[in-house]
């Protein structure tokens, strides 16, 4: 026992005099990394925006060759403070007991629980600023992902100082993509910190049409302005226009400039000539004007002017001298830059730029109505057949759509790879809601042919019951139906006109669709038995068709797309018990203005609604649900006047 | 033969009605009622049915503990059905049919201010654990969650001094709390001279899922070089294909981030969120705090409800305001509601999050304010948190409610004008 206990304590000297032996020495050169944190430890422990600079500025000056790591680990959430010795430790980002290591040595210290410990972590602000300071440290690193983490830094938040650094990075810069990515950033930069004008409105220059976010926000800042006044206008300034009083220069504008540049003496506010007024009453009068008829501003402002020639208070500005006043100065505006070649290449390219971001803007718009318009045409082009073909009001087939999305989800739970499992999920998803529509068809919907006001009460109900179903099996919360790692991200012509891959893959679903059942219905027999059912039922039956066969499997089908419809839709929004009601009242719609029973007027009314819905968004950006209701409006307007949609069928196939 | 068996049977029966009877009624003067008013169907079943569930462990913790006053507790669980009148009718129900002697219910704004009128005219007793937009003071109510100013402003704060944003998108869903919230909010941003062209607001329907112009809208916002926030207030479903939209437009966190006051654990449970990371949401408790109390509960909540499940903000709304009530019950020997609610005021319990939460006269709590990143795993990284901040019945940024204030202990009143020092009326039917 003794002779252990002696053994500990030896080992305990050894590694305490290793651990001075490697102390010691830098104590002696310089201060220690650790030393300096204490001296900036609250800053460091609960670092902000705003002060953390200063800090950092700090740390990098004192040339410890370590700053620039601790920096790194700093910022990747790796630094801990030991809360009762007061030292900062490195520790990796993780709960439960972890392992830290001294921040000068590198010596492992033990291991301990994370709750005994405060992480420190800086938030992105802060990182952002860690960023930026290690920008010059890493422009030239050999890592490339370092390189590219300090290229993003200067793009989000450019300073003057970086410009000679990016400029020096560029010719020894390995990576082709990273090196035009460079060039980019130097003319950008040069466009704010450039040292002559003649390279800055050569980099302007060099952005003409350019429609990137980042080009509009590096040339934007260069044309603010700022009223002034003055008596004369003042030469040395970049006077981006004069102002004369107008529709868009009012009066009561050019007062307040005036005042606030002392000019003119303030208004006489209602409140003070209020107080002015009570001030110098006497016997319930003013200057021998009843206070009780003054109850309105023109008779307050004689009694103010009657204490005003009394002597009794500051007069106010009349009239005649306001404009006087107006007429002695001079307005303009002056831009915030000081060199006129540079606002005046600024203005120029920006006037191209504007032109395209506008072209562009529509194409973008048209792009979002042309993905609304195939969703909508995907959710309802199964009613289309179900509803425009069999005339059958099934209000239940939302849930065949929330239906398929669900088959997606589960799919998903058993087949990991993303591809494969919406791949089997399709057509799962057909056959599981075409099993529905034919049960639904058999057990309910043929017992009450040409009884609509039935089929609808009814059918309501089942979606009412099938939605709690889902209820009771999924749980109110929504699933997951994630797409594959292809579709993620999005097709970008530029930074105004792009289009989410998951979209365009709608999109071509609804396309395949579209085509394969114009081939159903116009090319394959099933097709040519539907329609005969269809117009004429009777007739149908005595040609040797089985109606009966026949509307079973249309409803089949009509539900078998919305089940692959849901499993489109679960992949874009959310998959939810509610998924399909959300759908059902577009679906409707879409099909009614298209056009009853036709596959053509189906796609019409899709087109029409969805690029309504996003003419009217963009007249209103700032009411989603009241662009909505202005469609609805429309479209009751709209089917006033052709109640038959867009696409009306004529003749025998009416059916009327 | 048959006849006597029926004969036998029947009585048998009554036997049974009658001692189950004599069984339910000895019940009653046993146990210490406590109704559960959370929607369990219709849309907002999504979010309360946890809340529900969370009552009914914190009953079954404290039953295991020897119950209450020594008698045991049970819950009495309806289903308002998110059909908002039928709050009120269940609210009654729950108080003159189940005699309940408390009730913890209630998420979105509109069924709360549906109960009210009830719970105030037979004086009963609810706790609210959700975040709302204040503007409310009742004396019936004790709000467990975030007021504005524990929540929405903190968190602008942040975006303006930390994350140095100059321009905001405000989204939300189209109903009371976010039009609300948005208001002070546009009132608070102009106050720290933030131009009107600089706020831009859009309000969409609960569900929407075509979010496509809108996030591109957002990202045009920075075509003037300022740097761009979001401010969501966006309910329920719809973030999902927000977010989804926002992953596919490549948003990153670093160039518009994103504050959400209404996503938190169990809505990121439907979502991949690889894409969503560095995304920021402000609440008063995240599942990842990590303090042994919240440990304990997290345990404790996964073994009765699965390993899959998660925490969230209302439900420590509920544990703290249940364990509140428990000690208010004992300290005034009685479930009267007067009683308890003087009991009330001044009680003290340590959050999950660590510090301690007190109940104000005001009837709200004081409360740390956390802010967490959205993490690839479907969790929050807390990266800040405030000392507890006191929850402010009516806001000090719009200038009408600028000089009420709510005091029940001392000034009896819920809405009393500090101006005038006298109190605008004591029923909370505005």
């Amino acid at each position: 026992m003794g002779l252990s206990l002696m053994r500990l304590v030896n080992a305990i000297v050894a590694v305490c005099l290793t651990v001075l032996a490697l102390c010691v020495p830098s104590h002696a050169q310089a201060p220690t990394l650790q030393s300096l944190l204490q001296e900036n430890a609250k800053d460091i422990e609960r670092p902000s925006r705003r002060t953390v600079g200063e800090v950092i500025d700090g740390l990098l000056k004192s040339g410890a060759p370590e700053v620039v790591p601790f920096l790194i680990k700093w910022r990747d959430k790796n630094v801990w403070l030991n809360k009762d010795e007061g030292i900062f430790v490195f520790g990796p980002d993780e709960r439960g007991d972890i392992e830290v290591t001294d921040i000068d040595t590198g010596v492992v210290l033990g291991t301990f629980s994370s709750r005994d410990l405060k992480q420190i972590k800086p938030n992105s602000g802060v990182r952002g600023v860690i960023d930026t300071a290690l920008v010059e440290f890493q422009l030239l690193d050999d890592n490339i992902a370092n390189r590219i983490s300090a290229v993003d830094s200067i793009a989000r938040d450019p300073e003057a100082s970086q410009l000679e650094a990016l400029r020096a990075s560029i010719p020894d810069e390995p990576d082709a993509d990273l090196k035009v990515r460079k060039e980019r950033l130097e003319r950008l930069l040069t466009i704010r910190y450039g040292a002559t004008d003649e390279e800055r409105v050569e980099a302007i220059k060099s952005f003409e049409g350019n429609t990137s976010i980042d080009v509009r926000a590096a040339l934007n800042p260069l044309l603010v302005t700022r009223r002034q006044v003055a008596i004369e206008l003042p030469e040395g300034q970049n006077i981006a226009r004069r102002l004369n009083v107008g529709p868009e220069f009012t009066r009561e504008e050019a007062y307040t400039l005036l005042v606030d540049a002392d000019l003119a003496p303030p208004l006489i506010e209602n409140q003070v000539r209020d107080n002015a007024i009570v001030a110098n009453a006497v016997d319930g009068k003013v200057e021998g004007i009843e206070l009780a008829s003054l109850d309105t501003n023109t008779a307050r402002d004689i009694a103010y002017a009657a204490l005003v020639s009394a002597g009794k208070a500051d007069p106010a500005l009349t009239e005649n001298e306001l404009s006087a006043l107006i007429d002695d100065h001079v307005f303009f505006e002056t831009y915030a830059e000081k060199s006129m070649a540079v606002t005046s290449a600024a203005t120029a390219t920006l006037v191209s730029i504007n032109r395209a971001v506008g072209l562009q803007r529509t194409a973008d718009l048209a792009l979002d109505a042309l993905s609304l318009a195939s969703i909508y045409f995907l959710a309802a082009i199964g009613l289309a057949i179900t509803f425009g073909v069999m005339g059958v009001i099934n209000m239940a087939h939302g849930e065949f759509i929330m239906m398929g999305a669900y088959t997606g989800y589960v799919v998903q739970q058993f087949i990991a790879d993303k591809t494969i499992s919406i791949l089997v999920a399709l057509p799962l998803a057909f056959i599981v809601t075409f099993g529905a529509g034919v049960a639904m068809e058999r057990l309910v919907i043929r017992h009450l042919m040409h009884r609509p006001l039935e089929t609808l009460l009814a059918t309501f109900g089942i979606s009412i019951a099938l939605q709690q179903l889902a209820k009771n099996i999924f749980g109110t919360q929504a699933r997951p139906l994630t797409a594959p790692g292809w579709l993620d991200g999005s097709l970008v012509f530029n930074d105004i006109v792009s289009i989410s891959y998951i979209r365009i893959a709608i999109f071509v679903l609804a396309v395949i669709f579209f085509v394969l059942l114009l081939f159903i219905l116009n090319r394959t027999r099933l097709g040519l038995e539907v329609r005969a059912v269809t117009q004429n039922p009777k007739m149908a039956a005595s040609m040797g068709i089985n109606p009966d066969r026949i509307n079973m499997l249309t409803f089949g089908l009509g539900s078998g797309i919305a089940g692959i419809a849901g499993v489109a839709i679960g992949m874009f929004a959310q998959v939810t018990s509610e998924l399909g009601a959300n759908y059902i009242v577009q679906s409707f719609m879409t099909v009614v203005v298209g056009g009853v029973g036709n596959i053509f007027g189906t796609l019409a009314g899709a087109g029409m609604i969805g690029s309504l819905q996003k003419v009217i968004e963009f007249f209103n950006p700032s009411n989603t649900l009241a662009a909505q209701t202005y469609m609805i409006i429309f479209i009751i307007i709209f089917i006033q006047f052709r109640p038959k949609g867009i696409i009306a069928l004529k003749g025998r196939a009416a059916g009327d | 033969m048959t006849r006597l068996t029926r004969r036998l049977a029947l009585a048998g029966a009554t036997a049974i009605i009658s001692s189950s009877l004599v069984m339910t009624a000895s019940a009653q003067d046993d146990t210490i009622k406590i109704g559960v008013l959370h929607s369990l169907s219709g849309t907002m079943a999504i979010s309360e049915t946890t809340l529900k569930d969370t009552v009914e462990m914190l009953i079954d913790i404290q039953n295991e503990k020897g119950g209450l006053l020594g008698k045991q507790l049970e819950a009495v669980v309806v289903d308002p059905a998110s059909d908002w009148p039928l709050f009120a009718e269940k609210a009654r129900e729950l108080l003159t049919v189940s005699e309940v002697d408390v009730i913890f219910g209630s998420w979105t704004s509109v069924s709360r201010k549906s109960a009210l009128p009830v719970l105030e005219e037979l004086n009963g007793l609810m706790f609210y654990p959700v975040q709302y937009e204040g503007e409310e003071s009742s004396k019936n109510v004790f709000y467990t969650g975030a007021a504005p100013n524990q929540q929405a402003i903190p968190a602008t704060d942040y975006f303006l001094e930390e994350l140095g944003v100059e321009k905001f998108a405000l989204l939300g869903t189209d109903y009371v709390y976010p039009r609300t919230t948005n208001n002070i909010l546009e009132s608070y941003l102009k106050d720290k001279g933030i131009a009107e062209e600089d706020i831009f607001v859009n309000y969409t329907p609960f569900g929407h899922s075509d979010w496509s112009k809108i996030v591109a809208d957002v990202v045009a916002l920075g075509a003037d070089g300022k740097k761009v926030g979001v401010i969501s207030t966006i309910n329920g479903d719809a973030n999902i294909g927000f977010y989804k939209e926002l992953a596919a437009a490549g948003v990153s966190a670093d160039d518009i981030p994103v504050v959400a006051f209404s996503v938190g654990e169990e809505e990121l449970s439907g979502l991949d969120t690889t894409n969503l990371v560095g995304h920021l949401a402000a609440w008063n408790y995240f599942q990842s705090a990590d303090t042994e109390a919240n440990a304990e509960w997290v345990t404790a909540w996964k073994a009765r409800m699965g390993d899959e499940r998660v925490t969230n903000d209302p439900m420590e709304a509920h544990y703290v305001g249940f364990n509140m009530w428990v000690n208010a019950v004992e300290a005034a020997g009685t479930t009267d509601v007067d009683a308890v609610r003087t009991a009330m005021y001044g009680q003290e319990f340590p959050n999950l999050t660590g510090g301690t939460a007190v109940m104000l006269p005001n009837h709200h709590l004081t409360k740390p304010v956390l802010i967490g990143e959205i993490q690839d795993d479907g969790q929050f990284d807390i990266i800040s948190q405030t000392e507890p901040v006191a929850g402010d019945a009516w806001t000090d940024f719009l200038p009408e409610s600028a000089v009420l204030k709510s005091d029940w202990k001392d000034l009896g009143c819920g809405m009393y004008n500090t101006e005038t020092s006298t109190c605008v009326q004591i029923q909370s039917n505005y």
